[in-house]
């Protein structure tokens, strides 16, 4: 009785009402609004996005390099004149500092191996595994090969052995 | 006093190249003895193992000597040494820049080399143990060499220096410096010691029961200092840095990183070896790759070929590590397509929703994270050889890719752990994983109630608690059954591993999406607010010695507790050093940098507030981490050793 309305509670259409009831918490959760933010964080997101000119691949937000602090203080102007939206003011970083200051590659050209190589050995190494999980079920209840049976004969030889109490 | 002086770094030279003598004769020992089968001759490869440990103890202590006695004569004194560096740092200093690092990596790999020696003295006439052993004083030779050549670090310096700069500043700031790096070093030299069992077992051909076992128990044990090491660093990070963060994909951590990711999948696929016999031919090429990863990731970080916060030295070892790294690499290959084959085990795995079947999708996950983090950061390399430009790969890069894969893995975390091996049904996965998917419901409905927003956050969330729900429902059983044996073991230590990894991704996804900042200008009297906290600052307090010129400014938050933030100045290398202070609570930390320009005779100080929501649960999750990996270390109860692999154990309860 008791593990009838176990095996009832958690069926199927329970799962699915679950899945049902976790889709719609996040959709409320992901579309709604996080408190306002402020100047700072506007500042911290986009010198997350921007590369210290002089420091190897740190970020600005990271850096204390004062070229970082120069970059950082241009932000900060451009976010409080409150013009432009934070990809712009990353467009203008790079259109007015010039060199390399993205920290992230573009999906173009050669840089663009950066975004596809990782999709393409995840895909191999799936596709991989997949197939051999195919040769595993063909292989199942497999033959036998004659190293095996050398093995079994030799064994069973020892097992005649009167000597042996097993 | 020169002459003293002298002797303490020919004393160290002599003492490596003793080293390298008994490196070289061990391994020729250890080869022929396995070769003719000549007890007497492996008899001697533990003397010559502790020839190796004496040598570089020695060395070691020389080199300690002439920093603690400021002996200007050697270059690497004149790099490192200062006489105003207080004693503490004066003695890490020795591993502040590459010469002294090698010269740890040398004592910590002679060390374990003596370890497996003696450990398995008895045992060296098996073919498996010689050839490990072999690989070991290989591996020694190699780095004996580096300390003699590229890397010397009693190497002499010019002549009538009197003092010099000291460590990098972030090198003599905070006590990490004493912990981090060795324990970091243990990890990643530990690594030697599964890759030698790897390499004899492949020369032998054979893999005997006894030896998978001692094989994953050293893995384990250099993964959990690795483990150990690296969320040191993140704490040391946090504390020194001053940008609020543990982790910024710079080159050195993915280097510590590579091996981490490669060592995890190995630790995991092991235990489809030990139930199954399987998957022989890629664990070991798991040992293998992580093993020659730490020396590629050292190759590039050291070589100056990539560039990095953490690199503090350039020199010329480039060429040797990366030889040495395509020696490794060659080798194995050869040895795998050699003997795979024979070491290949007949049998198949009948179902991918098995145990077996989510620990090789483990496998797949890590192994792409491994791979993303290594692209990532050789690709700067990839472009400039190709297209002669400058490119930089950063943070955003990693995160982007980092936070789907975390996911997966959390997917992985919640349904691995109840999946019986060979084969599973539907209706056991939904029996066994529906009070651990309520959790999950319950932890995204207490986040959405304390005002979470954002996909990947709240997917972190519901995904840990029902992740957590599941690794809990495993360690009940286990109680249940054996009490608190029950925790002890690689399956259950390993849940409790795996409760420590949900914390830490859901203090890294708390604290990366809803960390606040904000400056503020706070004037003596004038107490400001901020996300529900209030500031005063007291008063700048001046320090000054012959070291550094310390301003710290003296801030109560919330009316107790007095933090001071402080700006620091070197004045041998003329660098500033913001040191941040931090207030930490369960819920949240409140973390203060002082902002430069400082002007000590005002009564105004900048200062920068970072709330970071859930920073302390990633100690906590560390914390947990250490802990699982030791229980997961002890033998567990749930099979007697001598009990063949196919027998049948207690069925657990069915829930």
């Amino acid at each position: 009785m008791m593990s009838t309305l176990n095996k009832k509670l958690k069926a199927w259409p329970v799962w699915m009402l679950m899945g049902l009831l976790v889709v719609a918490l996040l959709a409320v959760g992901a579309g709604r609004q996080s408190g306002p933010l402020t100047q700072e964080d506007r500042i911290d997101n986009v010198t997350q996005r921007l590369a210290c000119p002089t420091c190897d691949g740190e970020s600005v937000y990271v850096s204390q390099a004062p070229s970082s602090q120069n970059i950082r203080n241009e932000v900060a102007r451009q976010v409080a004149s409150g013009q432009r939206t934070d990809d712009e003011i990353v467009a203008f970083i790079e259109s007015s500092f010039g060199g390399q200051v993205l920290l992230v590659p573009r999906a173009t050209g050669l840089d663009a191996l950066i975004w596809v190589l990782p999709i393409a050995v995840l895909v191999c190494c799936t596709a991989g595994l997949a197939l051999t999980f195919r040769r595993w079920k063909r292989e199942q209840g497999g033959q036998a090969s004659d190293a095996d049976r050398a093995l079994v004969a030799q064994l069973l030889e020892l097992d005649t052995d009167p000597t042996d109490s097993l | 006093m020169l002459a003293v002086a002298g002797v303490s770094g020919s004393l160290g030279r002599a003492a490596l190249l003793i080293g390298l003598v008994g490196a070289v004769f061990g391994m020729f020992a250890s080869v022929m003895g396995t070769r003719q089968h000549d007890e007497k001759v492996l008899r001697l490869v533990p003397r010559f193992a502790t020839l190796c440990v004496i040598a570089t103890v020695s060395a070691f202590v020389c080199m300690e000597y002439a920093m603690i006695t400021r002996d200007f004569s050697l270059a690497y004194i004149q790099k490192v040494g200062s006489k105003s560096t207080p004693a503490l740092y004066n003695f890490t200093a020795v591993w502040s820049a590459l010469e002294g690092s090698i010269l740890m990596w040398m004592l910590i790999l002679a060390v374990c080399t003596v370890i497996i020696a003696w450990k398995y003295r008895n045992r060296l006439i098996d073919p498996l143990v010689g050839w490990a052993m072999a690989t070991m004083f290989f591996v020694c030779t190699f780095f004996f060499m580096l300390t003699l050549g590229p890397a010397n670090p009693f190497g002499k310096g010019a002549a009538g220096v009197l003092d010099g700069p000291g460590p990098n500043p972030l090198l003599q700031n905070h006590i990490l410096v004493v912990f981090h790096p060795p324990i970091l070093y243990v990890g990643y030299v530990g690594m030697t010691i599964p890759f030698a069992f790897a390499i004899g077992a492949l020369i032998t051909g054979r893999l005997g029961e006894g030896w998978l076992l001692e094989t994953r128990r050293w893995a384990l044990f250099s993964w959990g200092f690795l483990t150990f090491g690296i969320i040191l660093g993140g704490w040391w990070s946090y504390e020194v840095l001053g940008w609020s963060g543990v982790w910024a994909w710079d080159p050195v951590e993915n280097a510590s990183f590579i091996p981490w990711l490669t060592g995890t999948a190995y630790i995991h696929s092991v235990l489809v070896q030990e139930r199954r016999g399987m998957l022989r031919v890629w664990n070991l090429s798991l040992l293998i790759a992580t093993f020659s990863l730490t020396i590629l990731g050292t190759f590039l970080t050291r070589s100056g070929v990539l560039n990095s916060v953490h690199a503090f030295s350039d020199s010329d070892i480039g060429p040797y590590l990366l030889t040495f790294f395509g020696v490794i690499v060659l080798v194995s290959v050869g040895l795998i397509g050699w003997r795979g084959e024979k070491l290949r085990s007949p049998g198949t795995i009948d179902s991918p929703i098995s145990r077996e079947g989510a620990f090789l999708a483990n496998n797949v996950l890590f192994g792409v994270f491994a791979f993303v983090v290594l692209l990532g950061t050789v690709f700067p390399l990839i472009v400039e050889a190709l297209q002669n430009r400058q490119l930089i790969v950063g943070e955003p890069f990693f995160d982007q890719l980092a936070t789907p894969i975390g996911i997966t893995l959390l997917v992985l975390m919640c349904i691995a752990p109840v999946l019986p091996w060979r084969k599973a049904s539907g209706e056991l996965l939904r029996q066994r994983l529906f009070w651990p998917a309520w959790a999950g419901i319950a932890a995204l409905v207490m986040s959405l109630g304390v005002g979470a927003v954002g996909l990947a956050p709240l997917l972190t969330f519901t995904l840990g608690g029902f992740a957590a729900g599941a690794a809990l429902r495993q360690l009940a059983l286990a109680t249940r059954r054996q009490g608190l044996r029950g925790l002890v073991g690689r399956a259950n230590g390993g849940m409790v591993v795996h409760i420590g990894v949900i914390i830490i991704a859901v203090a890294l996804a708390a604290s990366n999406s809803y960390t606040r900042s904000q400056e503020i200008t706070l004037t003596v009297g004038k107490p400001a607010q901020y996300g529900g906290h209030s500031f005063e600052f007291v008063r700048f307090v001046e320090e000054k010695d012959d070291r550094r010129i310390s301003v710290k400014a003296e801030i109560i938050i919330d009316g107790s507790g007095t933090y001071a933030p402080a700006i620091q100045k070197f004045i041998n290398v003329g660098q500033n050093i913001g040191t941040p202070s931090v207030k930490s609570m369960f819920t949240k930390d409140i973390y203060l940098t002082l902002q430069p320009p400082v002007k000590v005779s005002t009564n105004t100080a900048k200062i920068k507030v970072f709330i970071k929501p859930l920073m302390m649960w990633l100690w906590i999750g560390g914390g947990l981490m250490g802990v699982g990996t030791l229980l997961a270390a002890f033998p567990g109860s749930r099979r007697k050793p001598t009990d063949p692999v196919s027998a049948p154990i207690a069925q657990e309860a069915s829930a």
